[in-house]
């Protein structure tokens, strides 16, 4: 008999462009519900690794995201990267900066699939960047986690991955079914080919609601409001060195430095 | 008001302490409670160190050892501390461990949570906090809205000293959950010896490096300053040129030295967020347009093969 085929998992998020988003000028405030969106890095890095293991041992892998219509795109790129399958969850009851609404239809869908053996998710999405979703759908679920992760190895019944640590590396052994995070550490993702973009353009992309993953809205009420998010005003001088030589730009600015007393 | 019961844990007993002080501050109405959790053995020097800071220490000698660091296990304990004493607040370290535990106890509790917190305080009971967004490029106040909520804290958060309390440590039984994931190795990870966050003077280099054999120029210069070197997270990640512990930016180390000079450093936003609190910031670049320049004190259009073996001579001249 053949071995089972590995399933694993994999969550997008289409979340604020950081390169992009613009903060008022005056205030400082940046209007998240407005800013142009993109596939957050370190999901790129969860779809790359999944897909890897996927071609090291068989399986399929399915993309997941949960947020508006526009969350589409990040399931494009997953599918460009090389996702078999993608699914969204759009429903406007759902508060995408809230954990614990994101974490509670993540699990949800995992259910409705029928589970999982590997799920896979970046350590945290650019945009919030709170690195709880991951390990918080685990606690849901009662599965082991393994977060931060940068070197993964996957056999047959579980992973053995390597923890980044601030001062440690921590190398960790679980057992199916195992949630995982990961940053840019752990590998370079493929830039799709031309024919790979097309294909992912084509692809259908499988749209649940909320009551089809058996949650209601009450399931998803907001725990956490962003009051505001600004840009802290900086003050720098702004002054610009010239000089004829590089000698004199040098002891111009030593002379700065030595002024104003960042130099004894 | 109803009172306020916090529970605080870390593994690193010095952020402990320092949820300890700060939840005494946050929390600090004549029936409000702080407790502290520990999984150290009741002997441990560490527990009465915390219980000083003022927290009742409620300890539960780890069944899986005291090296067990599985997130399943602590979570699981952590959880049964919170049912047990009434907890309306957790408070953890925000570091990499520390927000792991904080999303594994949310989805145990269902709880709002939020890590990376630099400020927090209550506000007719709900949860208020400050923390930054956008890669680092924005800072956010949040509210959380139910109880119990989780929030992990930066290291290094300043809390009023509160008034002393009699320490108080008390052993309770463990819950005995089994661990879901088992360690196989520690080790340390390289480091060029340097602590970043401390550092008076740090001259950083970027992609403008041409080749490894360069950083003597740069390292030329640091010696000159008596400033330590830093680098941005290509030569850190992707060419190992440096080891970790010299990467400023949002992944790696935030620094606020007196003077910072960023050299051959474009500037991409995760890395400004790692030095904006800097005091004296000065970039040379030889792009003019580089967002480098929109964090810069002092501004110096150039080739860095040219300035920094310059910079290096107007220094040693004097």
């Amino acid at each position: 008999m053949a071995a089972p085929q590995l399933r694993i998992l994999v969550a997008v998020k289409h979340g604020v462009d950081v390169g992009l988003a613009r903060a008022d000028r005056t205030t400082g405030v940046v209007a998240l519900d407005t800013a142009p969106r993109k596939t957050s890095d370190f999901d790129r890095n969860a779809v790359e690794e999944a897909v890897r293991i996927r071609e090291r041992l068989g399986g399929r892998v399915t993309a997941i995201s949960v947020g508006s219509a526009s969350a589409r795109e990040a399931l494009r790129d997953a599918v460009a990267i090389g996702a078999d399958d993608a699914i969204l969850v759009t429903d406007p009851a759902v508060p995408v900066f809230d954990t614990r609404a994101v974490s509670r239809v993540l699990a949800a869908v995992s259910r409705t699939l029928g589970g999982f053996d590997l799920f896979l998710l970046g350590e945290g999405s650019s945009d919030h960047f709170a690195g709880l979703v991951g390990p918080r759908v685990a606690g849901e679920l009662g599965v082991a986690d393994v977060a931060y992760v940068r070197k993964l190895t996957v056999d047959a019944t579980g992973v053995v991955a390597e923890k980044d640590l601030e001062r440690e590396l921590e190398v960790v052994r679980a057992s199916f079914p195992v949630i995982v995070t990961v940053g840019q550490e752990i590998n370079t993702p493929r830039l799709p080919t031309f024919m790979a973009t097309l294909k992912a353009s084509k692809k259908e992309i499988r749209q649940l609601s909320v009551a089809e993953i058996g949650l209601d809205a009450a399931h998803l009420d907001p725990t956490v409001r962003i009051d505001r998010a600004a840009v802290p005003a900086t003050t720098r001088k702004q002054v610009t060195i010239t000089g004829n030589t590089p000698d004199e730009v040098a002891r111009t600015l030593v002379d700065a430095l030595r002024t104003e007393g960042a130099l004894p | 008001m109803s009172p306020e019961s916090v529970l605080c844990w870390s593994e690193d007993p010095d952020l402990a302490g320092q949820l300890v002080r700060l939840a005494r501050s946050v929390a600090s109405g004549p029936e409000d409670r702080v407790f502290a959790a520990s999984f150290d053995p009741p002997s441990d020097d560490g527990s009465r160190r915390i219980a000083e800071a003022g927290a009742h220490v409620l300890i539960r000698p780890n069944p899986a050892g005291p090296a067990s660091t599985d997130p399943h296990v602590v979570a699981s304990e952590l959880r049964a501390l919170v049912d047990t004493s009434h907890v309306t607040l957790v408070l953890l370290g925000s570091t990499k461990r520390g927000r792991e535990i904080a999303g594994r106890l949310a989805g145990l509790l269902d709880a709002p949570a939020e890590t990376g917190v630099a400020r927090v305080h209550l506000d007719a009971g709900a949860v208020v906090v400050e923390r930054e967004m956008l890669s680092g490029n924005a800072l956010a106040q949040e509210t959380l809205i139910a109880r119990p909520a989780v929030v992990a804290i930066m290291p290094d958060v300043s809390a009023s000293s509160p008034p002393p309390t009699v320490p108080v440590v008390q052993q309770v039984p463990s819950t005995s959950p089994a661990p879901l994931s088992e360690r196989l190795e520690l080790r340390p990870k390289p480091s060029g010896g340097v602590r970043l966050e401390s550092a008076e003077r740090i001259v950083t280099i970027g992609r403008g490096l041409q080749k490894k054999d360069d950083l003597v120029l740069i390292e030329a210069l640091a010696t000159a300053l008596g400033a330590s070197v830093g680098c941005t997270r290509p030569l850190a990640a992707e060419a190992g040129w440096l080891s970790d512990d010299h990467w400023i930016g949002l992944t790696g180390h935030r620094v606020k030295p007196r003077l910072y000079i960023a050299i051959g450093v474009s500037g991409a936003v995760q890395h400004l967020v790692g030095m904006r609190d800097s005091q004296t910031v000065v970039a040379i670049n030889k792009d003019p347009n580089a967002p480098i320049f929109g964090q810069a004190d002092y501004r110096v259009t150039g080739d860095l093969y040219a300035v920094v073996p310059a910079l290096t001579k107007a220094l040693d001249a004097k």
